[in-house]
């Protein structure tokens, strides 16, 4: 369980807007997204680590860089103790099979016209999982695993419901026996009791396949419930990141207090602390300086406006980057 | 504040869509009231008939639909009113907010412009006095530097502003009842918040009814007074909040309720009614949550259950409904 099989060391990654009519004439160059700002984490062997944030704070980019589908233009990412990108690594396709992501549209993420069949043994022809012979028995198997009804094999995505179509996206991940699992958002689009369903199947592939599961989310709740460690996001960096059930029952950071007081409470006489961030979420094409969360936070001082803080770690809790977490925590 | 007299009185509501003469009923003898600043929340999962009974309220796109029952607004019959006099009443007395905040607003007009068309249409404002109107609105709905944002393009606005200014043009006329369908489903849930107290402070002041259209029970928990819960088309079960989220009795609001990660251990298994909803084209002779109910008895599978009082002030379309408990006023 503690053994680390990523790391993601200071990972940084811009991404450059072509110049506009009005940067030629002023003769400025084109603006620049800062999508993530030194993202540091460790994944360990089996934990489920949620990650969560606004729209826009690099939740998706971070589950992107970590697949290669996006190259980071600073720092490393390593997997069993090797750099991704390396041109070594690159060349290898074993990466691709070890790391798979399932995606948050199941509308989109699966081919049309194809059926579930050939999309589970298009995966299993080009990793060589099975030889030719043994790939619509795996097939059945898989069908099988995701609890799909043996008839889906031969079926188009049209088909299937919401939630029948994260089944054959997480089958599909599956199909390749890898060990990590990148999940942005797998449920989001389902309705609740569809939800319940993806998260139970994929909570029970993952205790007896021993998967490691990096699962990217909005919904607080779903996030607390799956997560063994839970990462908080703001504008591309890790404010604060430690053990799901502190870190949901004491936030230490501003925002994540600020983040986790605005998820609505089934109980109507529970209206919580009710800390409303002022603002929104600043645009990551003019990421504050200093802390980025300054702007909108209610214990910002001036200090807070010109140095960045670092991820330290806390006596009792994870690790917050946070300036005045000692003094928050006291007065709270 | 709630026990006044209903503004919107909507009885026995229909809707059937026809697809290759085959019918669909979406909406199946929907009853509610919404009073003086009442907030009624109307919850259930996607095509439960949510959204379609909103419409049906307004009388949207009516030529793809037959509606029957009654939908009573000032004594006056909504459902057979003819196009023409309904107009007057969208926007001007009900308003709706729709679910997407990206796609709703008209990309070629500018955001001022489309607050003020309102106002042209409803008031009897002059240029001047809607322009200082709609710099109010905006500044009323949270948007800083509300004149310099009025020339401005929506596409200039991220979507938690977009919405506030459909909240904006939606209340600019003073409407009585507010229709808001998933208003914050697009939107995080920090702004989801802001959103939220937003619409709550504005039904206070303004005296204004909402329908809250949600499939988050956590947001009809924070801002309702009554909630609704559909289930294919028809209301399983009404009442104050409260009494339906401390004890709900129809078995779909408890599965509904179950499926909601919230004070369980972490990493167990989660409840999810098993099965799905049944399509439109084939419901069940009996009650349509029959097949994946495991209260379900013979009468269940053959008749329907009436939507009847369980208790004051609340009701349940079941025929074995949850015992109650927790000392759920009898």
């Amino acid at each position: 369980m503690t053994q680390t099989v990523m790391e993601i060391r200071d990972v940084g990654l811009e991404f450059r807007l072509p110049r506009s009519l009005a940067d030629l004439a002023r003769n400025r160059p084109g603006r620049v997204v800062k999508a993530l700002n030194g993202v540091s984490l460790e994944l360990k062997k089996g934990e489920t680590l949620g990650v969560v944030g606004e729209s826009g704070c690099g939740k998706s980019t971070l589950a992107r860089c970590i697949v290669r589908l996006y190259a980071p233009q600073h720092g490393s990412i390593r997997f069993d103790g090797q750099d991704i990108f390396t041109a070594a690594a690159k060349a290898d396709r074993s990466y691709n099979r070890r790391v798979q992501m399932m995606f948050q549209d199941p509308y989109s993420s699966l081919n049309p016209r194809m059926t579930t069949g050939k999309i589970l043994a298009e995966a299993l022809r080009v990793h060589k999982m099975r030889p030719e012979g043994g790939i619509e028995g795996r097939v059945a198997e898989l069908v099988d695993l995701v609890r799909l009804p043996q008839d889906a094999a031969g079926k188009l995505p049209h088909e299937f419901s919401g939630g029948q179509r994260q089944r054959i996206a997480i089958a599909r991940a599956l199909a390749v026996e890898p060990e990590v699992l990148i999940a942005d958002e797998l449920v989001s689009a389902l309705d609740v009791s569809v939800q319940a369903q993806v998260v139970n199947l994929l909570l029970e592939l993952q205790e007896r396949l021993n998967l490691t599961i990096l699962f990217v989310a909005h919904d607080l709740r779903l996030v607390r419930h799956v997560s063994n460690r839970v990462a908080v996001i703001y504008l591309g960096q890790i404010v604060e990141i430690g053990d799901s059930e502190t870190l949901f029952s004491s936030p230490s950071h501003p925002y994540s207090q600020a983040l986790l007081s605005a998820a609505p409470s089934l109980d109507p006489d529970d209206k919580g602390d009710a800390i409303r961030l002022q603002g929104e979420l600043p645009s990551p094409l003019n990421v504050p300086p200093g802390c980025p969360f300054h702007v909108r936070c209610r214990h910002a001082t001036a200090f807070c406006k010109t140095k960045v803080p670092a991820l330290r770690p806390l006596p009792g809790r994870g690790e917050v980057a946070c300036h005045h977490a000692e003094e928050i925590i006291e007065n709270a | 504040m709630t026990s006044n007299t209903p503004i919107l009185k909507v009885e026995n509501l229909c809707t059937t869509f026809r697809r290759g003469g085959v019918a669909l009923p979406a909406v199946r003898d929907v009853s509610l009231s919404v009073g003086k600043g009442e907030v009624l929340g109307l919850v259930g999962e996607s095509g439960s008939g949510k959204s379609v009974t909103l419409r049906s309220i307004l009388g949207l796109s009516r030529r793809y639909r037959e509606v029957t029952g009654s939908v009573e607004w000032k004594g006056r019959n909504l459902t057979a009113m003819p196009e023409r006099k309904l107009r007057r009443i969208r926007g001007r007395d009900i308003a709706m907010i729709f679910q997407e905040p990206m796609t709703s607003l008209n990309p070629l007009l500018t955001v001022g412009m489309q607050l003020t068309e309102t106002l042209k249409a409803h008031t009897g404002l002059p240029r001047a006095a809607r322009r200082a109107r709609a710099i109010e609105m905006l500044d009323h709905v949270g948007i800083p530097a509300a004149a310099s944002r009025l020339e401005e393009y929506p596409h200039q606005f991220s979507g938690g502003m977009r919405q506030r200014v459909m909240i904006a043009i939606a209340l600019a006329a003073e409407p009585k009842l507010l229709l808001a369908d998933e208003p914050t489903t697009a939107l995080d849930v920090t702004i989801q918040a802001q959103i939220l107290d937003l619409i709550l402070s504005l039904a206070d002041e303004m005296q204004m009814g909402v329908i809250l259209v949600t499939h988050d029970l956590g947001v009809v928990a924070q801002t309702c007074e009554k909630v609704a819960v559909m289930y294919a088309g028809r209301i399983v079960e009404q009442g104050a909040v409260r009494q339906i989220l401390g004890a709900p009795r129809h078995p779909y609001t408890v599965g509904l309720m179950q499926s909601v990660p919230q004070d369980l251990p972490p990493r167990t298994p989660l409840y999810s009614v098993p099965g799905t909803p049944p399509s439109l084209e084939a419901l069940p002779k009996g009650c349509a949550f029959a097949p994946r109910c495991q209260y379900r008895s013979e009468t269940c599978l053959t008749a329907r259950p009436p939507l009847e009082a369980v208790a004051h002030g609340r009701s349940a379309a079941c025929f074995n409904p949850i015992a109650a408990e927790r000392g759920d006023a009898a």
